[in-house]
């Protein structure tokens, strides 16, 4: 880029390298962990889904006077959460 | 104590209640003490959580769902339609789904969801809650006076405070741990900011509706709670037992008054052998209620010649209790 200093482009250089760096360590160490968190706040979320809109899976849960407050927050959510729920559990739910 | 010392004595009280069994005066009482207020100069609302509201018949005039309507001078009365505000509520959960969403028609089961939630039982209970604190947190007036649904219900009332209460921390719970994960997953992946939670932001409103309502209904200083029992048997022993059921809820009670009392001159007079028992009965539960209750008791209010409606008859009823 014509207005990029040379110390920028050095560093550009050397940034990438840290990236590519982080990345890997990223993959190596921490991969796992991000992925079990984002799992584990999607089973919550699912949860939460249930003991707000129960009734969608007749489920009958608590006044839904306030619950409709929160529909309009869960309406994409609600296909898989129902998916989820509905689903029929067999043994390789416990392996993978 | 009478009531009017009551009254005065407290000047920072602001929210008035009339409780007691069904029948028993909870409305005629609130609109008295509501004219009182009113021809002292004070700004005063009397608005009714029944969903069979009888302040329309009381006086005289039709109030029912239209907001607070100007009785007399710095009075003015509401009766809640918990029917049209369920319809306004669901079409503003509607369309904040079809706004959030750009969708032309709100999804089937979507639909169906909001159709079923209203007709649950609890909804119109749950919606008139949700209109009082409407109603309250404006503090458009010197005095809120509660007219209260019968004993039972108005138990359920109260609790229902506090069952919301529970429902919303647990899930409020729920919602804080799962931010946290978030938070976590965008520490590992250096993300600088994670989107902001609505779900949990509008738990936080709606908690502090909840917290509105439920900190008015045991505020020692702002609120009075005044049961309303008639001498008979009964209606001492459930008022007794309800008073106790009320402290547990914390509902600050500032005393009892006693109505349909028969005029005592009576007694002086050649009456009917019915009429007779009824006095000697009331007598003796006159003085139950003066030994069980004692300083609590703040008037006696006599049997009137009609009924109240119209406003002449609640000056009528008003002179009686506040002098």
């Amino acid at each position: 880029m014509p207005d990029e200093t040379p110390k920028q482009a050095k560093r550009g250089g050397l940034g990438g390298l840290l990236d590519n760096f982080k990345e890997v360590m990223y993959g190596m160490a921490a991969h796992d962990m991000s992925r079990y968190a984002i799992r584990t706040r999607a089973s919550m979320e699912h949860l939460f889904i249930l003991i707000t809109m129960g009734d969608l899976i007749g489920v009958p849960i608590l006044p839904p006077y306030y619950s409709l407050r929160l529909l309009p927050y869960v309406v994409p959510n609600i296909a898989t959460w129902k998916r989820r729920m509905l689903r029929e559990k067999d043994v390789s739910d416990a392996m993978f | 104590m009478s009531l009017k010392e009551v009254f005065e004595k407290n000047p920072n009280r602001r929210y008035i209640m009339f409780g007691g069994k069904g029948g028993l005066g909870k409305t005629t009482f609130s609109a008295a003490t509501a004219y009182w207020l009113a021809s002292q100069g004070k700004k005063v609302l009397v608005f009714s959580v029944d969903p069979q509201a009888s302040l329309t018949d009381i006086f005289q005039k039709d109030i029912f769902g239209k907001g607070a309507v100007p009785i007399m001078q710095n009075l003015w009365a509401q009766e809640i339609d918990a029917d049209s505000h369920i319809k306004a509520y669901q079409n503003e959960i509607r369309k904040k789904i079809l706004d959030m969403y750009g969708f032309d028609a709100v999804p089937e089961e979507i639909e169906d969801y909001i159709q079923a939630a209203s007709a649950e039982p609890a909804m119109e209970e749950s919606a008139i809650f949700d209109a009082v604190v409407d109603i309250v947190v404006k503090g458009d007036y010197d005095y809120y006076i509660y007219d209260l649904v019968p004993l039972g219900h108005a138990l359920y009332y109260l609790s229902m405070a506090k069952v919301y209460d529970e429902w919303i921390n647990k899930i409020t719970k729920l919602r804080e741990e799962m931010r946290e994960y978030e938070t976590m997953v965008s520490k590992i992946k250096r993300q600088k900011e994670t989107d902001e939670d609505k779900i949990l932001t509008e738990l936080q409103y709606i908690k502090g509706r909840i917290n509105a309502s439920s900190s008015i209904l045991t505020d020692k200083e702002k609120t009075a709670f005044f049961f309303v029992v008639v001498p008979e048997e009964m209606i001492i022993l459930d008022t007794q037992k309800a008073a106790e059921l009320f402290a547990k809820f914390d509902v600050p009670i500032a005393g009892y008054v006693v109505n349909r009392v028969l005029p005592p001159e009576l007694r002086t007079q050649t009456v009917p052998a019915y009429l007779q028992n009824r006095l000697q009965m009331q007598s003796a539960y006159i003085d139950k209620i003066h030994t069980t209750l004692g300083n609590q008791v703040l008037g006696m209010v006599p049997e009137m010649e009609r009924d109240v409606t119209g406003l002449a008859m609640i000056e009528k009823l008003a002179k009686i209790m506040y002098g």
